[in-house]
């Protein structure tokens, strides 16, 4: 069974991303306003309009239970906005908010997964209801509105009103009967009689139909309009319900009427605003455009009208145009540059003020109960009228139309597929320019135009790059919801502080660092900062713990690092740890303190003795080194004893292009990332040192580096040994230097690195310095070598 | 890391098998894994991995491991001649490895009725490389259990 209304699946990408992007935005209002534990107007405002947005495109998207759920939060927020009671008990509140936020989010998760059905929410939205009843409670205790929070349709109504005017509250009624009914205009005037008491004021067209017998032809064929306005006891919900179960009774439509009938037209500013071709939702975006100038209208009336329920509407809009009328508070250039900054608005044009002078005559005509449909009419015939303003009009579309267009969305597989695409053509390229068929030719036109090829290629590559780099903040904040609730649940206090968060990363590897970053932060939080505040002080720390992320990019890394301020780590009881467990490969002496350290990330550790909710089973940082490495990516631990535990995690800027040298060791070609390597130069005699346990080092202009053979390194047969024969490689990581002994430099080419298959991965080739492979012009692999790695394993 | 090795319905409705053979011995591998048998080629030497993985080979833009199933077997490489072949296998859909065997022989059918199981005494068969045994009208085939010499780490 699908979940989604029929005709709506090519709006669930489109759904689900502006949902969640909504629902994040609403945790982060939610995590400010609470650290600062102040509650603005426009906090507020925003969670209202943020839950107001949810509910219409859900309940367009037919995903009832999220619409309603929404729903139960608008009208929580509606209290607040409207009556703002004192709320003195804001840990329910928030409870309240961020449990709602969670299960749209998890129903986000599964809306797509057609055998999972909706789930119900009914608990949490009873709750929600509760707690709504007692905010309402708290200001108007005798009010006769007090069921109304815990009555969805009413709190509608209510909004509608706000919405449309500032006085008034009339409806109109358009009843159609059976098509068997006979002697319409009596039946009409049964219902006429029916609504009478409640209401305070009612006409009806046709008028005379309890003495003209013709009028029921009228009615069959166009209906029968009642206009009217209920008395304050009762509601439009409860007139409708009164028609529709009046005898013969086929249908009653409900529409308000709009509250402008006391203002004159020409007061209010007509502006049309058309949306983005392909934006799709037209009429929500319509509605979030309301919303957003809604506060700064006196007045404020639109069409379509019915664009919060009805999807057909997105046509209308999308072919004519939404039509807005205010009288705004503020300037009407502001109200202009909302509509403008409203997401997917192309162009806001205004209708000229003086046509009012035309649509005079039909605003009271539509009071009394004409259909609105009257204004687009005169609407579309307006732009030919106003021949005075095109300029001007002209002039406004264009700018906002240049400013909105500057910005599209684009989905990442095809962003994918682009950088897919690039890697095979660099690597064609290389098979072009360097193929063998070329070798001792004499090529000068060739080599120049090739080299044009590769300056473009490189040109391109550098671009689709920066076209997926995004900032880190956005891993980084959703940690702080995190930490939020894990310092509820577990008592600490404890600071997030952020440091490097816009450092820009692969958009694809912010996705999969959100998993890791999350058994990280909850690592640090449950095992790393100290049980209890005394437990700090005794330490002589701060009582309030501290959690940094922190990124930076170092020479084609992106550098992330989750430190905690805690207790930090023994070796020694890892150790032992470790042993009980079994997962020790060599006798316990053997280990460094840094090895004993990586033991965490084994599959299997779990120092904690006892497993919390939040970490303790042993399968966090295992699965956090397996999906850094998925990446690309290295981590490490280090951790002092008393004062804290880091962990590092280094991933390739660029997930696939290289600059690397190729250099050959014995039968093998490896090649280093050019941007590790200082120079490379032949050893001259003067140069070389030897310790006192044999080792070798080389001495570089009064500096002093130690020597890696490779060849020993990677146990390879049929290497160069003779240091004076071969060629020296000095390579710099991570602030330490050291000196490669190869065969030779074969040459520098781009290269586009592709992961070790998982099987190899199982063999600690990352931990031996490997990062992955690459494939060259004439089809042989290389392996890309991580020289951090070597170096610093040293 | 942990594969599937639920050993499915093939012993009760058998199936279409690859036969190769290493020395004088023929085995058999299930169908359904093999992707294609491409000519022994250059093989690029991965370094510090257990010896029965010779490297890896660049197959259509695919970097692939490649396993030789002699030194799997204990036995010692011997020089590829014009018939060693390589058996491109694929696990979970996208995990391709390659297999080095002396010659592939023929694809037969293997009927339930020729297979059986293998012993279960504790020096046979120790390392459960062998699902079954099939025995027909050609001879002796040891059925391989590709996850387990695949995938499986030495322990």
């Amino acid at each position: 069974m699908a979940k989604f209304e029929s005709g709506m699946e090519s709006m669930v990408d489109t759904y689900i991303f502006e949902t969640t992007s909504l629902l994040e935005q609403l945790d982060q209002i939610l995590i400010k306003t609470e650290s600062e534990s102040t509650f603005g107007e426009d906090e507020i405002n925003e969670i209202f309009r943020i839950m107001h947005t949810i509910k219409g495109s859900s309940a367009m998207m037919g995903l009832e239970n999220m619409s309603h759920l929404a729903h139960a939060v608008e009208d929580m927020f509606y209290i607040i906005r409207e009556d703002k009671p004192d709320i003195s008990d804001t840990r329910t509140l928030y409870d309240l908010v961020f449990t709602a936020s969670d299960l749209l989010k998890a129903e986000i998760d599964i809306v797509q997964d057609e055998d999972t059905p909706p789930t119900d929410f009914s608990e949490h939205m009873r709750r929600i209801r509760d707690y709504a009843a007692v905010l309402k409670g708290v200001v108007s205790a005798p009010a006769p509105a007090a069921e109304k929070p815990a009555v969805a349709a009413p709190a509608d109504a209510g909004e509608m009103v706000e919405v449309l005017t500032s006085g008034g509250a009339g409806y109109t009624a358009l009843v159609t009967f059976e098509d068997d009914a006979v002697m319409l205009n009596l039946r009409a005037l049964i219902v006429v009689n029916n609504i009478m008491e409640k209401c305070s004021s009612i006409s009806y067209e046709p008028a005379d139909i309890e003495n003209n017998s013709d009028t029921a032809d009228f009615i069959a064929k166009n209906g029968f309009r009642i206009t009217y306005t209920p008395v304050e006891s009762s509601g439009a919900e409860e007139i409708t319900e009164i028609i529709r179960s009046t005898t013969f009774v086929k249908n009653v439509t409900t529409e308000q009427l709009l509250a402008v009938k006391s203002v004159p037209a020409a007061s209010l500013t007509t502006v049309k605003v058309m949306f983005e071709p392909d934006c799709k939702m037209e009429n929500l975006r319509a509605m979030m455009v309301i919303n957003n100038i809604r506060d700064d209208c006196e007045m404020l009336a639109y069409y379509p009208e019915d664009i919060e329920s009805d999807q057909a509407t997105a046509q209308i809009i999308k072919t004519d145009g939404f039509i807005i009328r205010f009288r705004a508070s503020i300037p009407n250039e502001e109200i202009y540059r909302i509509i403008g900054e409203t997401p997917s608005v192309r162009s806001v044009d205004e209708i000229n003020h003086e046509i009012h002078a035309d649509t005079a005559e039909e605003r009271p005509e539509m009071a009394e109960g004409q259909s609105p449909a009257a204004v687009p009419a005169a609407e579309a015939a307006e732009p030919a009228r106003t021949g005075a303003q095109p300029v001007q009009q002209h002039q406004s579309s264009k700018k906002h139309g240049e400013k909105k267009q500057s910005l599209i969305s684009v989905n990442l597989s095809k962003l994918d597929q682009l950088l897919n695409m690039v890697g095979e053509i660099v690597i064609a390229e290389a098979m072009v320019t360097s193929n063998p068929d070329l070798k001792g030719l004499k090529l000068d036109n060739f080599q120049k135009a090739a080299r044009q090829l590769r300056k473009l290629n490189s040109e391109m590559q550098d671009i689709v790059m920066s076209i997926r780099m995004v900032p880190i903040s956005g891993a980084f904040n959703k940690m702080t919801r995190i930490v939020r609730d894990m310092k509820v649940k577990l008592g600490k206090e404890v600071d997030l502080v952020f440091e490097g968060a816009e450092t820009e990363v692969d958009k694809s590897i912010i996705d999969s660092l959100n998993d890791p970053l999350m058994h990280m932060v909850r690592n640090s939080m449950d095992h790393g900062i100290e049980e209890t505040a005394a437990d700090r002080i005794a330490a002589g720390k701060s009582p309030v713990g501290k959690i940094t992320l922190s990124a930076y990019s170092s020479s084609g890394e992106v550098v992330i690092i989750v430190a905690d301020d805690g207790a930090g780590m023994d070796p020694q009881k890892l150790l032992t740890k470790a042993e009980r467990n079994g997962i020790l490969t060599k006798p316990r002496s053997e280990y460094t303190d840094k090895e004993a350290l990586n033991l965490v990330m084994l599959p299997g550790f779990s120092t904690n003795e006892k497993v919390t909710e939040y970490s303790g089973r042993g399968v966090g940082m295992d699965v956090v080194k397996q999906n850094i490495e998925k990446l690309g990516g290295t981590v490490s631990v280090d951790s002092k004893l008393g004062q804290g535990t880091s962990f590092i995690i280094k991933i390739p800027l660029s997930l696939s292009i290289v600059d690397g040298m190729e250099v050959s060791v014995g039968r093998s070609i490896f090649t280093i990332p050019i941007n590790y390597i200082k120079e490379s130069f032949k050893l001259k005699p003067n140069q070389l040192l030897t310790d006192t346990d044999g080792h070798d080092m080389i001495m570089i202009r009064g500096e002093c580096f130690p020597l890696i053979r490779l060849y020993e390194l990677y146990e390879l047969e049929g290497a160069q040994q003779d240091l004076y024969e071969g060629i020296i490689i000095l390579a710099e990581a991570d602030g330490k230097s050291a000196c490669l002994l190869a065969d030779g430099l074969i040459g520098e080419q781009q290269v586009v690195i592709k992961p070790f298959s998982p099987l190899l991965n199982n063999f600690g080739v990352k931990q031996n310095g490997m990062s992955g492979c690459s494939i060259l012009g004439d089809g042989s692999i290389t392996i890309i070598l991580d020289v951090s790695n070597i170096i610093t394993d040293m | 890391m942990t594969y599937d090795t639920d050993v499915q319905t093939f012993d009760t409705s058998g199936g279409e098998v690859l036969l190769f053979s290493i020395d004088d011995v023929i085995y058999g591998i299930e169908i359904k894994y093999i992707n294609e048998i491409i000519s022994y080629e250059n093989i690029t030497v991965v370094p510090k991995v257990p010896q029965y993985i010779k490297g890896v080979i660049n197959i259509r833009g695919q970097i692939v491991p490649i396993i030789s199933v002699r030194r799997r077997f204990g036995k010692e490489d011997i020089p590829p001649d014009e018939r060693t072949c390589v058996i491109v296998l694929e696990f979970d859909g996208s995990n391709q490895v390659g297999i080095i065997v002396d010659r592939v022989r023929e694809v037969t059918m293997a009927k339930p009725e020729n297979i059986c199981a293998t012993p279960t005494h504790k020096n046979v068969n120790a390392n459960h490389y062998i699902k079954y045994i099939i025995e027909d009208e050609g001879g002796i085939k040891l059925l391989l259990n590709c996850e387990k010499l695949v995938l499986e780490l030495d322990k």
